[in-house]
């Protein structure tokens, strides 16, 4: 799994615990994974299974405290030079400038992530201006090496210096030249999420917008400067289900045209069917199967999977029941050392509660982490204290 | 009412075509416009509003309105000829107190002090106010608690009584009274800015800030504290006419010079001729006080109503 040069994101042995009153809460759990260029993967699972704080790790947002970066890191690859950054141990201001430049993020709710006292316009430009304040000035005709500037060079690229600079310029219309740019940067980027009339949309505030169109706005403003990866956190969840697919095709679309990689952070396994090449299932804070989107989906491993795929109410079956997988996610805090799904599972045994299962690798680019897929002596247990053993040849059917 | 009213219903009509092709400074400008309307529409706050501008036209054209005392304009000229007569005598509209004081003239030349004395407690306190709440809400920890406990030891102390403690121990003058009230004063708001930031700082829009890589003080000027001062521009209303209230309370046991022009002081230097029935010093006084207390008070609760949107009668 981790032999190729060619990846993009790589979670290395993440743990993040905060710390409560009741203990510490491991909200993460050992957790590895990497994405690709271009590539879409999903991490998938139920709410409060950590999977939103894996996608905030990696832009280093989880509030510390009460969180902690307890273990791990997570490496950025700069595809151009091969540079590899560490956010987690980085310096605060290359942090800043790889977020929002090579990382961006979508939110679940575009109602609540667009700043309500702020014109779309203003709050796109604020972007332009963090991490594209010479390419505009250049494009305004300004040299950014001297240019009317004031007192601090702009040479020194150092972006604070640069957006303080370019907004004093364009606060005071000292430049029509710059402004210009600004709007037209502005403009280009929400035309291409499809936003008809974008000028009009650039001079109204948040609140004059439809969910849908503050979902395209957060979108120009996540792609509005060509990131590497776009992390979606649940992008649809919060919309209309006849927008949902529009929005989704138009990540898609996006991601088509720009090679831009995408993890998407979500429970709707409908949308890693059609627009996911790889999957992760998420449990409690750890990954516990993981593997070719459609592959995993067509035959499901982890007993945890089966039960999730298994719940999906489909239309069409006839009435009755719904499948629900027995019991509920158990506590984080301080948790014992074992499989977290023993509890709710047909399989458990003696071994389950006293064993975390490895992600075992398998045939197909897959892993699962269950004890049926570990032999017995290799974790220094009684067979008969393991649940029924499945063969890894059985696992592509 | 009506007067209001009509303006108002013309410019409804117009934003609507040019919101097309305006720019985005109109647009906010339009939107002050809408919240300007939406405080407007309450009666009360218009005859707040109106005499509030009164009493401001009153401070401003104070020397025009009355010749100024010299050499200082903030003691009532006196005119030993007329002691303590009654409202309507010729040259004292209002009357003169017991050393021929015009009341009149207190009253208008009082507006000023009035104005000096809440417009200093309630800007300086408000700076001072945002800047140690912000800080205790932006950096969090050992410091917000710090912080936070010296203001719960101002908070359990009652304003009034803390002023006058103060006040008493810096010695009667004016300046002492604004003094003491700007020390009582700021921790209000320091509260007040403190849980909105907590609140703002909790919100996707400043995630999705630091998400694109903005600065924290960056994130400060243009997320979070716009999106935190309104309950403080309330507050800071309501406290233009609680400052005043205090500060006349203050004057009114003694803490200001004798014989200024501040209506607390005439209150209390008219308060020894009521019983000869000699009123008019006192009420007049009295009622300024009153007045702008109640107006600073109308025009409060009339601005949380049109910014709160989840305040009822919408």
């Amino acid at each position: 799994m981790m032999n190729s040069d060619d990846w993009l994101l790589r979670v290395e042995d993440l743990s993040v615990h905060f710390r409560t009153p009741r203990g510490v809460v491991q909200a993460v759990d050992h957790v590895s994974f990497e994405v690709k260029p271009k590539e879409t993967l999903a991490l998938v699972g139920e709410t409060g299974c950590g999977k939103s704080v894996t996608a905030r790790s990696i832009m280093k947002l989880v509030p510390e405290p009460p969180g902690e970066y307890a273990s791990g890191a997570v490496l950025l690859r700069n595809l151009k030079t091969g540079a590899v950054t560490d956010m987690l141990s980085a310096p605060m201001d290359q942090v800043r400038a790889t977020r929002g430049d090579r990382i961006a993020m979508i939110f679940q709710d575009p109602g609540k992530a667009l700043n309500p006292s702020l014109t779309i316009g203003r709050q796109l430009a604020e972007v332009f201006g963090e991490h594209r304040a010479a390419m505009l000035l250049t494009q305004a005709g300004i040299d950014p090496e001297k240019g009317p500037i004031g007192s601090g060079s702009i040479a020194s690229q150092r972006a604070g210096v640069l957006r303080r600079n370019f907004f004093h310029l364009t606060r005071r219309g000292h430049s029509r030249a710059i402004r210009a740019a600004v709007d037209d940067a502005v403009m280009s980027a929400l035309s291409d999420t499809g936003i008809p009339n974008p000028r009009k949309v650039m001079s109204s505030y948040p609140h004059e917008l439809s969910g849908g169109m503050k979902q395209r706005v957060m979108i120009a403003q996540a792609l509005a400067c060509d990131p590497d990866l776009l992390i979606a956190d649940e992008p649809t969840t919060a919309l209309d289900v006849t927008i949902q697919a529009r929005i989704l095709d138009l990540i898609n679309d996006m991601q088509q045209r720009r090679g831009t990689a995408i993890l998407y952070i979500t429970h709707d396994l409908s949308l890693v069917r059609q627009f996911a090449d790889r999957l992760a299932v998420m449990y409690a804070g750890r990954i516990v199967e993981s593997g070719p989107a459609l592959e995993v989906l067509k035959s499901p491993q982890h007993p945890y999977t089966q039960g999730l795929l298994a719940a999906i109410p489909r239309a069409g079956t006839p009435r009755g029941k719904l499948a629900a997988i027995a019991g509920s996610v158990p506590q984080l805090i301080d948790p014992p050392a074992q499989c977290h799904f023993s509890s709710r599972c047909t399989w458990c045994a003696e071994a389950c509660t006293s064993h975390i299962p490895k992600l075992i690798h398998m045939p197909g680019d897959r892993d699962v982490a269950c004890l049926r897929f570990e032999q017995a002596d290799s974790i220094g247990v009684d067979p008969s204290d393991m649940p029924s053993h499945v063969a890894s040849a059985e696992v592509v059917s | 009412m009506t007067m209001t009213s009509i303006p108002q219903s013309a410019a409804s009509n117009e934003p609507r075509k040019d919101r097309l092709r305006t720019r985005a400074s109109s647009v906010r400008w339009a939107r002050r416009r809408e919240v300007l309307r939406e405080v407007m529409r309450n009666p009360l706050t218009v005859v707040g509003v109106v005499i509030i501008t009164l009493f401001l036209l009153m401070a401003i054209t104070a020397p025009l309105l009355t010749e100024a005392n010299q050499p200082d304009p903030y003691q009532s000229p006196r005119d030993w000829a007329n002691i303590d007569v009654g409202p309507g005598v010729e040259g004292h509209v209002l009357g003169t107190d017991s050393t021929g004081g015009d009341v009149l003239y207190g009253i208008i030349w009082g507006s000023r002090l009035s104005l000096q004395l809440s417009l200093t407690v309630v800007i300086s306190t408000l700076i001072i106010g945002t800047i140690v709440g912000s800080v205790a809400a932006m950096r969090g920890g050992r410091l917000d608690n710090f912080l936070m406990r010296i203001v719960d030891v101002f908070l359990a102390i009652p304003e009034l009584i803390f002023a006058l403690a103060i006040a008493a121990v810096l010695g009667p003058s004016f300046r002492n009274i604004i003094l003491a009230l700007a020390v009582v004063f700021w921790v209000k708001y320091a509260r007040i800015i403190r849980g909105e930031i907590i609140r703002v700082k909790q919100t996707d829009y400043v995630a999705a800030a630091r998400v694109v890589g903005d600065s924290t003080w960056n994130i400060y000027r243009k997320d979070v504290l716009p999106n935190a001062v309104t309950p403080l521009v309330v507050q800071a209303t309501l406290d233009m006419g609680n400052v005043v209230l205090i500060g006349a309370a203050l004057s009114y046991i003694g803490l200001a010079q004798a014989g200024l022009t501040e209506w607390g002081a005439m209150v209390s230097a008219g308060q020894s001729g009521i019983l000869a029935g000699q009123w008019w010093v006192s009420t007049f006084a009295g009622v300024a006080i009153l007045l702008w207390a109640l107006a600073f008070n109308l025009v409060g609760d009339g601005l949380r109503d049109a910014l709160d949107p989840k305040t009822e009668g919408r």
